[in-house]
């Protein structure tokens, strides 16, 4: 008895090498360290973008002290995501969410949904299906199926009905401009129907420590071609910097495609998957924390070149064409 | 003379015999306790948010023990089923955090008898979690999933305390992992790339007193009332645990009422049920 009672208190004695999960107090300096922390522990991009986040830190506490009320402190904390120029980087309290917008604003929009409207393109008698906006064009040589958020969900039955309406086309646009994004699955999904083969079109990785490089043995990401329905002829896929997260991923596995290529502006990037935590203040912040690689193993972060680039050109516009949807017209042609 | 001793020796012998063949046969008696109860609750899930979520939540667990053979009252198995579901808020109560974890157990267990009042039962109690928690909010990672099982030492303290009228009996249960196999995911980690695309390395860990520590302790009080002996009871449940660089805590106290009862059951291959025992199925 004395034994186990021994054995007992050696068990609890070893226990105690768990350390107690560190917190931080809900102060502006607590919400400070523990949003650095995160960043600095979690973040994917620190190394890949020479990002020295201990100097970020040495100018963003002296600012911490000098903070009046929540709005000013949400703004610099705001201020401090911002230098990881990252659009999947994000905080959010209840009376805002930050951002980075750069990643676009800095660019041309090469898109403009009033020109698609017009009956050169989608006109009015468009179809919708599965939250694609599908049509024919160039007097019915062309497809023209036009996809603004990966998030709204389809079926294998709607894209078989889009493309039986193509069958009498040359080729097919998938028109992804301003696409900002959503499900990693649906845009695995649309790049199957693409396919007449299983490839591994990307990689994957993630942190596994809190030190900057610590991360995993990149798996591969395999498009793994639909068993039943797959488009073989030519295929245009549209982009803009708008084309950003789950839509650069669809672009980095359409890279991969037969028949396909890309035509327009360099994608927007957003190639770390996002995932999120919170601070004591309660607020949430969102961060790229599983960086994806295209099949060649180069990061997709900052965006996919086209494999033609074309901006939309103001004559054009003003004539009623899209540069982008022409050249892609030209292409199938 | 010797012809009759030998005759009457023979019929001693049969009469024996014949009453030992009399002899009623044994039934095992099941003890079977079911208590729902009312807890708070106060997690750490580092991989979900490093705030310390709370709330409270409702228990349910069954637990049945018997003897192993009739003839041997000092060895008894154990098993268990307990659900616990709750819904916990961030200290600013800006984030709901809702859990539902289900544990099974099975055990064994050696009886001392110190004295007439008082029985002690240790042993062993190897059981597997099965947890979801959800933050809802969070993007990409709203779900962690606790996958584990365990070898845990068990204890089970037994006092009778003689009342005028009724015996009551304080019941004392104890039990602390020791070993055992965990899933904790790295925090860096989505779902998409562990379960997709089938990037589970490292995501499964041996658990020892070094990276898992727990004591679950439930203090109970039995009193008899007429068929059934119902039970009052807390429980203090704390567990910590650490891998791939996550400290997960679990902070549970459950106020526990239920009933305890004797039932024997007739069932499996043999349906050795005698006659004169009444079945819905006969």
């Amino acid at each position: 008895m004395k034994n186990l009672i021994i054995a007992l208190f050696a068990l609890f004695a070893l226990a105690s090498c768990i350390d107690e999960p560190e917190t931080q107090p809900n102060t502006y300096a607590g919400n400070f360290e523990s949003l650095w922390k995160i960043i600095d522990q979690k973040y994917c991009f620190l190394d890949y973008k020479n990002i020295n986040w201990d100097s970020i830190y040495t100018v963003y506490k002296p600012r911490v002290d000098t903070v009046s009320n929540q709005y000013v402190f949400f703004d610099l904390m705001g201020s401090m995501l911002g230098e990881l120029k990252d659009g999947h980087v994000n905080l959010y309290s209840a009376f805002d969410k930050s951002r980075y917008w750069k990643w676009f604003t800095d660019y041309p929009t090469n898109f403009s949904s009033s020109l698609i409207g017009t009956n050169r393109y989608l006109g009015s008698d468009y179809r919708i299906a599965g939250g694609f906006q599908y049509a024919t064009i160039d007097n019915g040589k062309v497809g023209y199926m036009c996809y603004e958020d990966f998030s709204d969900g389809f079926s294998d039955t709607n894209i078989a009905y889009i493309l039986k309406s193509f069958s009498n086309c040359k080729g097919l646009i998938i028109d992804v401009r301003n696409n900002g994004g959503g499900s990693l699955d649906l845009s695995s999904q649309l790049a199957s129907y693409f396919f007449t083969e299983d490839k591994v079109t990307g990689y994957m990785s993630h942190k596994t420590g809190s030190g900057h490089s610590d991360f995993s043995k990149p798996v591969e990401m395999l498009t793994v071609a639909h068993p039943t329905i797959q488009w073989k002829r030519p295929v245009v896929v549209l982009t803009n910097r708008l084309s950003y997260s789950a839509t650069n991923a669809f672009v980095c596995r359409m890279k991969e495609a037969p028949n396909t290529l890309i035509v327009g502006d360099k994608t927007g990037g957003g190639g770390g998957m996002p995932l999120s935590s919170e601070l004591p203040n309660g607020w949430l912040v969102r961060f790229s924390a599983v960086p994806m690689f295209d099949a060649n193993m180069n990061q997709i972060e900052w965006g996919i070149d086209p494999d033609i680039k074309v901006d939309m050109s103001l004559a054009d516009e003003a004539a009623g064409y899209d540069s982008i949807i022409e050249k892609a017209i030209s292409l199938i042609k | 003379m010797k012809k009759k001793i030998v005759l009457a020796l023979g019929i001693f012998a049969s009469l024996i015999l014949s009453a030992q063949n009399n002899v009623e046969p044994k039934y095992l008696l099941t003890t079977k306790s079911c208590s729902v109860g009312y807890s708070i609750l106060s997690f750490i899930d580092p991989y979900l948010s490093p705030a310390v979520y709370s709330g409270n939540g409702l228990t349910y667990v069954s637990d049945s023990r018997r003897y192993f053979t009739p003839n041997n009252n000092l060895y008894s198995s154990q098993s268990r089923f307990r659900i616990l579901g709750g819904s916990m808020l961030n200290p600013t109560s800006s984030s709901e955090m809702i859990y539902l974890g289900i544990n099974y157990g099975w055990g064994a267990n050696y009886h001392f008898r110190l004295n007439n009042n008082l029985k002690i039962l240790a042993g062993g109690l190897l059981d597997v979690d099965v947890a979801f928690k959800d933050i809802s909010r969070n993007i990409n990672n709203p779900v962690n999933l606790d996958l584990a099982t365990n070898f845990n030492i068990t204890g089970l303290l037994l006092y009778d305390i003689h009342m005028k009228k009724r015996t009551l009996q304080l019941q004392v249960a104890m039990q602390t992992p020791v070993a055992g196999y965990m899933f904790v995911p790295f925090g860096g980690a989505s779902y998409y790339d562990m379960f997709e695309l089938g990037s589970l390395t490292d995501a499964f860990h041996f658990s020892s007193v070094y990276n898992k520590r727990g004591l679950d302790q439930t203090y109970t009080l039995n009193v008899p009332f007429n068929s059934v002996t119902w039970r009052l009871g807390v429980r203090l449940h704390n567990l910590k645990y650490k891998a791939n660089e996550l400290v997960f805590k679990q902070n549970e106290v459950s106020f526990i009422v239920g009933a305890s009862f004797d039932v024997i059951t007739f069932g499996g291959r043999k349906r050795t049920a005698p006659a004169n025992f009444i079945s819905t199925n006969n």
